[in-house]
């Protein structure tokens, strides 16, 4: 890979990820996961939490399409699936910021998310109805795959009885730019690709000194809030194992 | 303050001090980082960022930031090397004078020389030193400061594990009691430090950080952008300023963690 | 029935934010044992809120975590009554707070006054432009209370604040550089203003040379090192960025933890229990005054706490919502259009110009803080001649720079897509270069727009939802249509200017949403007034059914002004606490008649 701000060979440490992801208080979270084996255990001893093979490999397709690579790395380069699969087996997967009794009912687009299910389960069930198509997205070109996303984005369809494939494709691309541009504790970020793309310093900040010195660029290399230089010290899956 | 006395190194490369038996770290040339491996440091912006200086850093910068260290400023620096009290890998030592300032963010390092200059920060010995250094000196000896990347010096003295705890919670997340924010807001979790303006704290002298707060507190130093250190120094007891200097002084940067549990690989070398 | 019933307490207080807690104080100080129910849990400023942990833009300022759990209560909305209203599934448009401090902890501190002509809305219009001037879809009504009478409160609580910002109207001097609109202050703000970054600077010369009046935006992010009147100490700030949706651990953001409650936590006429939902306020078998609250405690047991005075300082939704369920005042019927509890709700119209720079002009956006900026007031309230305009009120127009979080921070000129290769590359492009310029707006109350019951939908303790019926009224539109063609045309004079483009969140077109974030200050429905039958509480706050509840908050607001509502609000606070204290406190009874 060519660019020095991602695909540096490093080691593994799993305690080193607990205790990131610590800081940013979802260890409690991540404790219940662990002993969650999916496909990708048995290569890496690094399972999903939430994911299996098959949708890791279209939420890559559809993220890196998104995001596509350039100077800077792509979504699932950067760790946006590693993002997503932790979200949607966390707080943020189970709905926990909802509310969710019933009864259920669609309803205007200013009345705003009125499922019956909660994230995960709309990302899940998606995501397998996409994955019926033939040839899937994962089979596509680069130019297929923006078609084929851009058809998602403008559909008037649904994907399954109850989910809208716009509304799918809006809380996926929302979630593919949290993953690129979230404090790499949540394990998108990685290297700061995001912060490095942009010149965001991170979660280290003190500008009294400098807030009006007009037009000078501080280009702080970012820091994020577990205050490690490289960003993670986990490579995102895909990469790891040479995808 | 106690008076500086030159080393006996000084006299040896013929800056012209008289030698005096003194209690200062030994200094190694062998110490010395050659300009090489400074120049491969200096790329890592985090050390330098904000540093004003004019163009690139070149080796010619370096060379000449290591020779002011050494005292071969154009006007003499107050006939002092800055080596011969912070040492020629800015190690500083626990006398509380001396502060370690290798690694230190160079703009900083520069700031403070120019405040010395200026007296915005009074001290009676840099003043001196700094008002015999050209700008263009000052810039250099703080971009080689800033580039050094020197082993830390094993802090002096026992502190109970009562005042560290407390220490460490100041830093970590203040006091309520006393309106004390915490020191990692502004110098990072780890006393890491924000270039360009916010000093790392990790690894510094305790004696240095403890009389540096009393200044703050009494008003002696005030050199910094609205006096936020002398609102929070001054809601500080002498036990609390102990206490956070005492356990700064122990903190380790995750490197030097990770390298002394040995779990974690390398994590920027090529593999 | 409660599973126990607690000793009487003087007053109790429901919402520990800045109302609640300063309602402790001034009471308790008073000889009032003061008991404090709060909703969320107990966090303090120091402790809770220190960076870098509380900088992760995904845990605060996209995953709400400060804010209030939708699990627990939320509400139903729908545009007009002829839809059915669905509840509010997930935070977007409006993000109460919930814990020690409430929303105050997560605001922005952006400290405004009300204009005088703010507090007479209709009678300032009639007089002005003649009654028929005033759109008959409007239900606007004065406050009943006069900027003269709130003026030592506003000022107060400035200093409460350590507000930073320049005086433009000293005892009706006008002063250079600040704002020339402002009512008449018996003092001047008690910091200097913030210092301004190059954006904000560009956008106040333009200003200044079409003839506007731009002041640096009043600040409760502190520019020294500075001693509140309670003696609360507040630090500089640091202009971090992290601000709105953040608690501030430098101690420079004025919060109510800080400013109030370190300072009354010890004495002994005060206590708080947080985790402590309250369900109900207990009515008197006369009706005529309220006995006390019941409320679960974190366990779920159910205590009454009886108490000789209930003061209401929740988030104005909830305010409303305890006296729905509680029975309190009557409620409104937009059919009949009697009853008070409910009328009136009202909230704010926000757009914005996203202003491009050139490559030169480096804007620093993440060096900010969340009242950074330079603002004119100039087509604010009635501030200019409405006379052809055909609507009523206005807003300020300011360049502010209170973030550049990169999840929420990603501008991108017009006609650029949603993503793709060529969004990676706007981004990457235009974040060091860009500006926003916001228009923040006025609303006005309409008969349609209220709060009520919802039939269907229950929170979390069995209590029907709030239900909210809310879309922005023509007179909005208009309004902030207008006012943010003058935000175009300053942001057109400005030096450096590549593009600009905007966008209205009460355009003509659109409807009023719940998902995008707007403003969290919803204002109205227990409004203040003179009228019984258009009011629920007369002009000290005090409920006219039931003598011994009073009021505080937004929800007072007969219909919301341009300003962001802190200011006024606690101004209110003030102006209540003082007659409870001067008149009330030695003589419980009505402060006025009916």
């Amino acid at each position: 890979m060519s660019n020095p701000c991602y695909g540096r060979k490093r080691g593994y440490s799993r305690r080193a990820v607990l205790a990131q992801v610590g800081l940013g208080g979802v260890a409690a979270t991540l404790g219940q996961l662990r002993g969650v084996r999916h496909a990708f255990a048995q290569d890496d001893g690094r399972p999903w939490y939430f994911l299996d093979d098959a949708e890791a490999r279209w939420l890559a397709a559809a993220c890196d399409t998104l995001i596509p690579e350039d100077e800077y790395p792509s979504a699932s380069q950067a760790g946006v699936v590693d993002f997503i699969d932790f979200q949607l087996a966390s707080d943020y997967g189970a709905g926990a910021g909802l509310y969710m009794d019933g009864p259920h009912q669609s309803g205007t687009p200013e009345q705003g998310y009125q499922f019956a299910f909660p994230p995960s389960d709309l990302f899940r069930n998606a995501i397998d109805a996409l994955l019926q198509d033939d040839p899937p997205l994962t089979e596509l070109d680069a130019e297929g795959r923006h078609e084929a996303l851009r058809g998602l984005s403008e559909s008037e369809d649904n994907l399954t009885d109850d989910i809208p494939a716009q509304a799918f494709f809006t809380e996926l691309r929302t979630l593919t730019n949290q993953g690129y541009f979230a404090d790499p504790i949540h394990l998108g970020n990685h290297d700061y690709a995001g912060w490095q793309m942009v010149g965001f310093p991170g979660a280290h900040a003190y500008y009294l000194s400098t807030v009006d010195d007009h037009n000078r660029h501080h280009p702080a290399p970012p820091m994020g809030v577990a205050h490690d230089r490289s960003g993670g010290s986990s490579l995102p899956r895909l990469i790891e194992r040479g995808e | 303050m106690p008076r500086l006395v030159p080393s006996p190194l000084i006299a040896a490369v013929g800056i012209g001090a008289v030698a005096f038996a003194t209690t200062l770290p030994a200094q190694d040339r062998q110490d010395d980082p050659d300009i090489e491996e400074l120049q491969e440091r200096v790329t890592d912006e985090r050390v330098l960022f904000g540093v004003q200086v004019d163009g690139e850093v070149t080796d010619d910068l370096l060379k000449k930031g290591r020779l002011v260290a050494m005292g071969g400023a154009e006007a003499g620096g107050a006939d002092m090397a800055c080596i011969s009290c912070h040492g020629a890998q800015g190690q500083g030592d626990g006398s509380g004078a001396f502060p370690r300032i290798a690694g230190q963010a160079g703009w900083y390092l520069y700031k403070q020389l120019m405040d010395y200059a200026s007296e915005a920060r009074p001290n009676e010995v840099m003043t001196d030193v700094a008002r015999n250094l050209t700008e263009h000196e000052m810039e250099a000896v703080s971009v080689y400061y800033a580039a050094i990347d020197a082993p830390l010096i094993a802090p002096l003295g026992d502190v109970d594990a009562e005042t560290l705890q407390w220490g460490g919670k100041l830093a970590a997340v203040g006091s309520s009691e006393r309106g004390i924010p915490a020191c990692a807001n502004c110098h990072g979790p780890a006393g890491a430090g924000v270039p360009p303006t916010v000093p790392y704290l990790a690894g510094q002298h305790s004696s240095y950080t403890e009389y540096q707060l009393q200044l703050w507190a009494d008003g002696a130093r005030d050199n910094d952008a609205m006096n936020v250190m002398s609102a929070v120094a001054e809601k500080m007891t002498e036990d609390d300023m102990k206490a956070v200097s005492a356990y700064f002084a122990r903190v380790r940067g995750e490197d030097a963690e990770a390298a002394e549990d040995g779990e974690v690989a390398d994590s920027n070398e090529d593999d | 029935m409660a599973d126990y019933i607690l000793p009487k307490t003087d007053v109790v207080i429901v919402g520990g934010g800045w109302t609640g807690l300063t309602t402790a104080y001034e009471l308790a100080r008073e000889g009032q044992r003061c008991v404090v129910l709060e909703r969320g849990r107990d966090r303090h400023t120091a402790t809770s809120f220190a960076g870098p942990e509380e900088h992760d833009e995904l845990k605060y300022a996209l995953h709400h975590a400060h804010m209030m759990e939708l699990r627990k209560e939320t509400l139903t909305f729908r545009n007009t009554r002829d839809q059915r209203a669905l509840p509010m599934r997930r935070l977007g448009s409006f993000l109460p707070g919930s814990g020690l401090g409430g929303a105050g902890i997560h605001w922005n501190g952006q400290l405004w006054r009300p204009l005088p002509s703010d507090l007479e809305m209709r009678s300032h219009y009639a007089d002005r432009y003649g009654a028929d001037f005033i759109p008959d879809e409007l239900s606007i009504q004065d406050w009943g209370v006069s900027y003269d009478e709130l003026e030592p409160h506003l000022e107060f609580f400035e200093r409460i604040c350590g507000t930073a910002g320049t005086a433009g109207n000293l005892d009706g001097e006008p002063r250079e550089g600040g704002n020339r609109h402002e009512g008449p202050r018996a003092s001047g703000y008690p910091n200097p203003p913030m210092k301004q970054p190059i954006a904000t600077t560009l956008f106040g010369e333009a200003a200044a040379r079409l003839g506007m009046s731009p002041f640096p935006m009043p600040s409760a992010n502190v520019t020294q090192a500075y001693e509140n009147p309670y003696g609360a100490q507040l630090h500089p700030c640091t202009y971090c960025g992290f601000c709105e949706r953040f608690g501030c651990g430098y101690h420079a953001k004025a919060d109510p933890i800080i400013c109030v409650y370190d300072r009354i936590k010890d004495h002994e006429n005060f206590e708080i229990r947080c985790d402590s939902q309250v369900l109900r306020v207990e009515k008197a078998s006369d009706g005529k005054t309220a006995t006390g609250v019941t409320y679960l405690d974190k366990s779920g047991v159910e205590y009454f706490q009886p108490a000789d005075i209930v003061c209401l300082n929740a988030y104005a939704l909830w305010n409303v919502h305890l006296m729905l369920v509680s029975g309190l005042g009557e409620p409104y019927d937009p059919e009949t259009r009697s009853g008070v509890v409910g009328r009136n709700y009202s909230y704010q119209t926000i757009a914005a110009v996203d202003v491009f720079l050139d490559d030169e002009i480096v804007t620093n956006p993440f060096m900010g803080a969340g009242a950074l900026g330079v603002a004119v007031d100039d087509f604010n309230g009635d501030n200019f001649d409405h006379s052809d305009l055909g609507f009523l009120g206005g807003g300020y127009i300011a360049c502010t720079q209170y973030h550049g979080r990169p999840i929420s921070y990603q501008p991108v000129p017009e006609g650029t897509p949603a993503w793709g290769a060529e969004w990676k590359k706007a981004v990457r492009d235009n974040y060091l270069h860009h500006t926003g310029i916001v228009v923040h707006g006025s609303s006005a109350a309409t008969p349609d727009n209220y709060l009520d019951l919802d039939p269907t939908w229950k929170d979390a303790y069995g209590r029907p939802l709030l239900r909210m019926t809310f879309d922005f009224p023509q007179n909005d539109r208009k309004m902030s249509d207008y006012v943010l063609q003058r935000a175009v045309e300053i942001a057109e004079e400005m030096d450096h200017v590549r593009s600009i483009s905007t966008i209205n969140r009460a355009a003509q077109d659109s409807r009023y949403s719940l998902v995008p974030y707007q403003t969290t200050h919803n204002a109205g429905g227990a409004v203040i007034g003179t009228d019984p039958r258009t009011s629920v509480v007369n002009r000290y706050g005090q409920m006219w059914d039931h003598h011994n509840v009073f009021v505080f908050g937004a929800c007072l607001f007969p219909q919301n002004l341009g300003y962001n509502p802190t200011g006024p609000l606690m101004g209110l606070a003030y102006w209540t606490l003082h007659h409870l204290k001067s008149d009330y406190l030695s003589n419980p009874r009505p402060l006025m008649d009916a």
